[in-house]
């Protein structure tokens, strides 16, 4: 494949813009079959009562609660990859940032739905937000669920920026290409950017400071969603080590999710010259070490409470590692660490293929921890005659499988009005390192995988 | 001075009997969720009747402990509702709002007694026990929390009247439900603050334990036994 | 900028570009009517130099600091509007205080910078502004805002000998 110049660049990144295909629009219509499913299954919810949820006492949380820090957790993607890569420089990163961010906005917009989903009046949950109220009081602002509607929308703010800032240049491109309403369109879309060279400082010293902000942000956010557990005289739940655990299954996840949306794209859009095999092999050399963090977590944690061999804490840890959780803990041990260790520390298999099939496994595995930190120590708590098994419903799984669907076709639709990979800064790159040859320039020599 | 209300249960003279949970469904408007919601946990008993056996055949013994809301002055489930519908009393008693709950559930998490219901569906009361309810407490709707409110109506009510009639209220003038009921007189109902009461007294006795008492909740329902739980654990 | 008078070169690259830039300060044009606009950055070329300096992060932390206080104010002031004991803790515990300062914080130093960078950027402005689309393909815009009448055919031969790809005149006519 040779070399690309600037136009080719532009003109590659900017086709999955121009039309849609049968195969697109079949997905996109099944997919959103799915989304009106779960918009039903919700409408039940609400007309026939929140006792169509499989949530008991004393499960209370199940499956909407596990979403929602799923989901938060998937949100970490951009945050990482985007700023921390943005601030140490590395220039591999600018195929990979705006797909990150997407997901960080998606992801984050859907998991803070579940906090409305959830409640068992959710016409109120307006309530958690502080203003002056006609009955004169005020959120609990001891409450950590009060901390994460602070948190969230602090971070959904942030993110939202993130994303939004750099795609000024890209909407300016495609606005001076598009003609009729597309130019209307693109042209408020790009808030008038013209690219004057103090615009461009403007952008890189805002882009800077965001970058700064949000990477403690993100980790708040988490830490305060782990809160929301650990603030619980729950076995299992009240550890101090729940905040970082979070936050780096969050980046776990969250880094997995971002191969899994870059394989797609890669293959879909055809972007096989600017999605690499380095991008991929740097992203599973990341996934990797968060493999064994994530490892390193979930034994010094269970370590503790083995050996601490607390009365109340023992029914959870055996329930999960040898009782009637043990096959979900198994298989998130199996799809979170047995499954990708291997194939992200030989480089042989740590192909595209490799860390796509790692970080499928990394999606269920975290999603079944999110699940196995909350019912499993529900399930058993203090008083033996209250403990109870849960069981989720029709209108749960239906709601879930809504919110997988929103995501996939938020991004397909993205991915088809924007360019998903910043094309300005993927020119830029070429400018920035001028002894190395730019990355499109490199497939070459690599050859495509 | 102002009362803050405790319990004491004598495990000793409980029978088991569950009159208690009788009482305190009727006295509470609490209803019966029907067989199938109850098979999928979702039974409602403001206070329940645990009832363990220890020890193996022919040395069975049965322990009965009545459980309900220990009203703790330290409770974990009053910092963690968002909208302030779980609060602590200036009488002592863990308030529970029904028009603020929007049911979160994270007091029902946070409760480590299990003592915290939610009412998943609109109750309802199939005809004539709904000629029964109590005009003195409120129906709850689906999605709001509930527990034993130490039949505060009962307490309110005793107040007022002991107010109007320009005196404090006496020792066992409020009784509710539950300790009116109980046959064997195993529980009693009083005003911790004052040394005198029956209620204080007996919570000095050498049989007193708490509840999860480790947990650091401060629970006002003190249990009376003479032994201690199998093994000697508390839990 | 407003589209007043201009006169500007469209350069087919960054080291083309950087002959314009020299041409124009060679002929003794201020830096503030020297206009610059292109599609990428190019932060390592000369001919970007002007206009880095900003009070963003200043702002940015100031923007901080001002929610943080408002974020202190308002979980301070909320819980004593309304006084309600749960768990034994006081009506203003600190570690949640902490908490939300921390949050109204970051989100004061962000929308901050989101509002410093419309400003400063001249961004989403109703008047309209000097443009070329040609921009777009890759050229570098290197031009001259409200150039005298006289000095404007020196300006064309000198953009044109440094190299210009095309030269164009606006004025308030044409946009």
């Amino acid at each position: 494949m040779a070399a690309k110049t600037p136009e080719q660049i532009t003109d590659d990144l900017l086709r999955p813009l121009s039309g849609v295909s049968a195969r697109y629009l079949t997905a996109l219509a099944f997919l959103a079959g799915v989304i009106v499913a779960a918009f039903c299954a919700f409408g039940w919810q609400i007309y026939a009562g929140i006792g169509v949820a499989g949530i008991r006492r004393p499960v209370f949380w199940g499956f909407y609660i596990t979403n929602f820090v799923f989901w938060i957790g998937l949100s970490h993607a951009g945050t990482l990859i985007s700023a921390i890569l943005r601030l140490a420089n590395a220039t591999w990163r600018r195929p990979v940032t705006r797909c990150a961010e997407v997901i960080t906005v998606f992801a984050l917009s859907i998991g803070a739905t579940f906090p409305i989903i959830h409640l068992g009046k959710p016409w109120l949950a307006f309530w958690m937000i502080p203003y002056p109220s006609q009955r004169g009081i005020w959120p609990n602002v001891r409450s950590p669920l009060v901390w994460d509607f602070f948190a969230i929308s602090t971070y959904l703010v942030s993110s939202v920026t993130f994303l939004l800032l750099p795609m000024l240049p890209d909407m300016a491109l495609i606005r001076d290409r598009a003609t009729g309403l597309r130019k209307k369109i693109y042209s408020v879309a790009a808030l008038g950017w013209r690219g004057t060279s103090k615009q461009w400082h403007r952008l890189e010293s805002a882009m800077q400071i965001m970058a700064v902000a949000v990477i403690p942000v993100a980790v708040s956010v988490h830490s305060i969603v782990s809160w929301d557990f650990a603030m619980a005289p729950v076995p299992m739940w009240h550890s101090t080590i729940f905040a970082p655990y979070f936050v780096a299954g969050a980046i776990f996840s969250g880094i997995a999710a971002l191969i899994i949306a870059m394989a797609l794209l890669r293959k879909f859009l055809h972007l096989e010259a600017y999605l690499l095999r380095e991008h991929f092999e740097n992203l599973g050399k990341l996934l990797l070490v968060m493999s064994l963090l994530w490892f390193y977590f979930v034994f010094a944690e269970r370590l503790t409470v083995w050996y601490g061999n607390e009365t109340p804490e023992m029914p959870v840890f055996w329930a999960t590692l040898t009782g009637s959780y043990s096959p979900l803990f198994w298989i998130m041990v199996f799809c979170n660490f047995l499954l990708p260790f291997p194939i992200l520390a030989i480089k042989k298999l740590r192909t595209i293929t490799g860390t796509v099939i790692a970080s499928s496994g990394v999606v269920i595995g975290m999603w079944l921890e999110r699940f196995l930190i909350i019912v499993p120590s529900l399930s058993n708590k203090y008083l033996p005659y209250s403990f109870g098994s849960y069981r989720p419903t029709w209108v749960e799984i239906t709601i879930t499988a809504g919110t997988f669907a929103a995501m996939a076709v938020l991004y397909m639709l993205f991915a088809k009005t924007v360019p998903i990979i910043s094309i300005w800064e993927l020119k830029a790159a070429e400018h920035l390192a001028a002894d190395r040859p730019p990355a499109w320039e490199r497939v070459a020599q690599e050859g495509a995988d | 001075m102002v009362h803050q209300w405790g319990m004491v249960i004598d495990l000793d003279r409980c029978t088991g009997c569950e009159a208690c949970v009788v009482a305190c469904h009727a006295e509470n408007n609490i209803s019966t969720v029907g067989e199938d919601q109850a098979a999928r946990g979702r039974a409602i008993h403001w206070i329940r009747v645990e009832r363990y056996f220890e020890g193996e055949f022919p040395d069975v013994k049965t322990k009965f402990m009545p459980v309900l809301c220990q009203q703790c002055d330290a409770a974990p489930c009053e910092p963690v509702c968002p909208t302030f519908a779980s609060y602590h009393t200036i009488e002592g008693l863990n308030g529970q709002v029904y028009n603020r709950c929007i049911g979160t559930r994270y007091c029902a998490n946070a409760c480590p007694y299990n003592v915290r219901f939610f009412n998943f569906y609109n109750p309802a009361w199939d005809k004539p026990l709904n000629l029964q309810l109590n005009p003195d407490v409120s129906v709850r709707e689906v999605g709001v929390m509930e527990k034993c409110t130490f039949c505060v109506q009962r307490i309110k009510a005793s107040e007022v009247q002991a107010a109007a009639e320009k005196r404090d209220v006496r020792d066992g003038e409020i009784q509710p439900a539950c300790v009116q009921s109980c046959p064997t007189k195993a529980m009693v109902f009083g005003d911790l603050s004052d040394p005198h009461s029956e209620v204080s007294r007996l919570a000095h006795s050498n049989r007193a334990t708490k509840l999860l008492g480790e947990l650091g909740t401060l629970p006002k329902v003190t249990y009376l036994q003479r032994d201690s739980w199998h093994g000697g654990e508390d839990s | 900028m407003a589209a007043v008078n201009s006169i500007y070169g469209l350069f087919p690259g960054p080291d083309a570009a950087e002959q314009g830039m020299s041409a124009l300060r060679a002929a003794g044009i201020a830096p503030e009517k020297i206009i610059i606009m292109s599609s990428e950055p190019f932060d390592r070329y000369h001919f970007t130099e002007a206009d880095r300096k900003t009070a963003m992060p200043w702002l940015a932390a100031f923007g901080g600091l001002v929610g943080g206080i408002c974020g202190f104010l308002l979980a301070r002031y909320t819980q004593l509007a309304y006084p309600i004991t749960v768990g034994n803790m006081p009506p203003v515990s600190p570690w949640p205080t902490a908490i939300v300062t921390y949050e109204m914080t970051m989100f004061g130093a962000v929308m901050t910078t989101i509002i410093t960078l419309l400003i400063t950027a001249r961004l989403a402005r109703r008047r309209p502004a000097l443009y070329d689309p040609e921009i777009s393909n890759g050229m570098v815009l290197i031009g001259v805002i409200d150039p005298s009448d006289a000095a404007r055919a020196d300006l064309d031969n000198r953009l044109r000998a440094a190299g210009a790809a095309q030269v164009k005149v606006t004025n308030l006519a044409s946009r």
